[in-house]
């Protein structure tokens, strides 16, 4: 089957180069260059979003936030704003990805590819218990994890930390929710903790913790277990 | 404002010996109605020790009291003393009654004197306070040096009685070219050229006292916190007629004008730092939407020129070279725009510096994605030690600067060199080492020593590639703004170049 993808940018040309490649790709898509149009467009049947910020009637985070009261449909938000917070604040309102301008076209098809994966995943992604990526295997039943068919001993820490990547396999997640998940919302910001039960993570499951192949790190935001 | 002199004019003298032999005649008179109902002699004597003391009170000075006091046992002596009506006397009881009279109205005399010398100075301090207070007061609402120098020219004027002269300086201490003078007598300000002002800086310069007297005028330097901010002029005729006194009130008078100056300018200077503040945030503001408008375009450039390689026969290799420039052109433009708002934001100071405690991997490992996205084909090495090495760090600049260290690497790499990122930890100076080498041409030792400078780039010339020039001095930027180390060297082993920062492990400045 085919998805069909609403682009919501502003700017034609960019619009223009994204479409052209989703047809390539073999994708429908349908435009919108405001958030108020892209809304109205929702009514029709949609899969996944591709939403800049920076829209000329408001904020691409206020439509994030309208849409997740109802739909978990992939976001993928692009947009030329490149500092940190501005990324947290979209991932942690619902967007499910973040591209930087300028980027390539090859670089938002993988993020559309990865984001297409889910939309088949969804419906019993909570009752997986088994999920596989490449080499890595998790068991949510028995908590337990495997590398090549082998098992890894985790701390209880660190196997929180790899169920809830896995649980979100595929997307960024923010430094802020997963101290608020592994340490409770009171805990504050401090990301040393965090850093350092990754960094042991890491050892046990890469096989070079300085050029992982699992866990990705997007400074200053976050942490994303690749899922291809 | 009452003058500060203690000198008594030839009137005032004529008017005081007027007085004096008024009131002796008067002792006398009474003396002799003393006499003629034959009181005792001393009564008489106690009448001229009264005369002597309102004399003494008149006069206020000590040597009309003494002079008072001869002349009264004189005065008793001739008209009362037996035999009387001349100088002798024949009885010794006498000597005791003069000596005694004389002692009396000296020691009275000195007393009284001292008094009034006293509650003169009292007085004299009081006005020196009240004026100081005033010009204080007025100086405090100064809004600026015009202000200042009206204010100051006019107080010390009224209060010396002269005209005083005011000349400022500039920031780097060379006079103006104005003086303002001011008239006491009609209460005017005039300005007058400065005589010679490099002279008088010459002079300022070599000054040795409190005060410059060239010719007509005496200079007073008015002495700022750091330098010279101006001088007062008095001409040397009406410095002439300043007493002790009034040189004081002169000298307490320009220390107020000196901290009413400096607080101007301090105040000038706060004023300028504020505006230069938002001039500052002005342009980070404008580097930011420098940097933001510049993406989309360029999301454009690339996004199209991808879309023409893509539509371009494949057998067409002219203009897929073509596409494939544009892209490359579109990404170089890219880091260009942002090393230089980067090199523009940390050296404004408009980068704080984010520090968290990171372990290295991390940031090395993002360095390196980001490298292989945009080149596919290389392979680069990363070896740390088995055990986890935090350090503190800004982690999004640090990996900026192993980006820049590697693309620097790749320029000078050919297909089949290598490169590589290590790091180490150096208990004894509690350093953290990262090294970037390679395996390529390595650096010529005449680049060596300029490598981290802006725009220097070894082989502008002779490649074909894009120089940076901006790449290194950013590293050295980031580096130091960590209070860590940056070198280039070539490696000992094979050829090559290696680049290595430290980073201190402990926060000695920020904790």
């Amino acid at each position: 089957m085919s998805y069909k993808v609403l682009v919501v940018e502003d700017d034609v040309q960019i619009r223009s180069f994204i479409c052209f490649a989703l047809k390539a790709e073999g994708f429908e898509y349908i435009t919108a260059g405001s958030a108020t149009e892209a809304l109205e467009k929702l009514s029709e049947k949609v899969d996944l979003l591709v939403l800049d910020l920076g829209l000329p009637d408001f904020d691409g985070k206020e439509v994030i936030r309208r849409i997740r009261e109802w739909s978990h449909m992939p976001i993928i938000v692009v947009s030329a704003r490149d500092r940190e917070e501005e990324k947290i604040a979209a991932l942690d309102t619902g967007a499910d990805d973040y591209l930087t301008k300028p980027f390539s076209a090859s670089e938002l098809m993988a993020r559309i590819r990865v984001a297409c994966r889910h939309i088949l995943l969804q419906p019993d992604q909570e009752a997986r218990a088994v999920i596989e990526v490449r080499d890595l295997k998790i068991n949510m039943d028995k908590r337990l994890v495997y590398r090549g068919g082998e098992e890894i001993h985790l701390t209880p820490m660190e196997y929180k930390l790899m169920s809830m990547l896995f649980r979100n396999i595929g997307k960024v997640i923010t430094t802020g929710s997963i101290i608020g998940e592994l340490w409770g919302s009171g805990y504050g910001s401090d990301t040393q903790a965090l850093r350092a039960l990754m960094a042991g993570l890491r050892r046990k499951i890469e096989i070079n913790p300085a050029k992982p192949e699992y866990i990705k790190t997007e400074i200053g935001v976050g942490y994303r277990l690749l899922d291809e | 404002m009452k003058r500060f002199k203690r000198y008594k004019s030839m009137k005032d003298r004529l008017h005081n010996i007027f007085s004096a032999v008024l009131i002796f005649a008067a002792a006398t008179g009474i003396g002799y109605a003393f006499h003629a109902v034959n009181f005792s002699d001393t009564n008489i004597a106690l009448i001229y020790l009264l005369a002597v003391l309102i004399i003494v009170w008149l006069t206020r000075s000590l040597p009309a009291g003494l002079l008072a006091a001869i002349g009264g046992t004189f005065a008793f002596n001739y008209f009362f003393a037996a035999p009387r009506f001349t100088f002798t006397v024949y009885d010794p009881n006498y000597y005791i009654t003069f000596i005694t009279l004389t002692f009396t109205a000296v020691a009275t005399g000195i007393l009284t004197a001292r008094a009034q010398e006293e509650a003169r100075l009292a007085r004299e301090k009081e006005a020196e306070t009240k004026a100081i207070y005033t010009l204080t007061n007025k100086l405090a609402g100064a809004k600026d040096l015009d202000e200042i120098v009206d204010i100051s020219v006019s107080a010390i004027s009224d209060a010396l009685q002269c005209n005083a002269g005011f000349l400022c300086f500039d920031s780097v201490g060379h006079p103006d070219s104005m003086y303002v003078l001011h008239n006491y007598k009609d209460k005017t300000n005039t300005k007058i050229d400065t005589d010679n002002p490099d002279l008088l800086k010459f002079h300022l310069n070599k000054m040795k006292g409190d005060y410059i007297e060239n010719g007509e005028y005496i200079d007073r330097p008015i002495h700022g916190r750091d330098s010279v901010l101006g001088l007062i002029r008095i001409s040397t005729e009406d410095a002439k007629n300043i007493d002790p006194s009034g040189l004081r009130l002169l000298h307490s008078m320009i220390d107020s004008i000196s901290l009413a100056m400096d607080r101007l300018y301090s105040a000038q200077q706060r004023m300028k730092s504020i505006q230069e503040a938002s001039r500052e945030r002005y342009r980070a503001n404008l580097l930011r939407s420098i940097s933001h408008d510049i993406r989309t375009p360029l999301t454009g450039i690339t996004g199209m020129s991808e879309m023409l390689a893509d539509t371009i026969p494949s057998d067409n290799e002219y203009c897929m070279g073509l596409a494939v420039k544009i892209r490359k052109n579109a990404e170089w433009l890219h880091s260009l725009v942002e090393n230089i708002l980067n090199m523009t934001r940390l050296q404004d100071g408009t980068i704080k510096l984010r520090r968290e405690i990171v372990p290295v991997e991390e940031v090395i490992g993002v360095a390196i994605d980001h490298v292989e996205d945009h080149r596919p084909d290389l392979d680069i090495e990363a070896k740390i030690p088995e055990e986890v090495i935090m350090a503190p760090m800004d982690p999004k600049l640090i990996e900026q600067v192993l980006i820049n260290l590697l693309e620097n690497a790749i320029k000078h790499i050919k297909a089949d060199d290598r490169i590589w990122v290590s790091v180490s930890k150096d208990d004894d100076a509690n350093e953290v080492i990262f090294k970037v080498e390679d395996s390529g041409e390595g650096i010529d030792a005449k680049d060596l020593p300029y490598i981290f400078q802006e725009f220097y780039s070894a082989d502008r010339l002779k490649s074909s590639d894009h120089g940076f020039g901006l790449g290194l001095a950013i590293c050295e930027t980031i580096i130091s703004a960590h209070n860590g180390r940056i070198s280039a060297a070539n490696r000992e082993e094979g050829r090559g170049a290696v680049f290595s920062f430290a980073l201190p492990v402990e926060e000695k400045d920020e904790l």
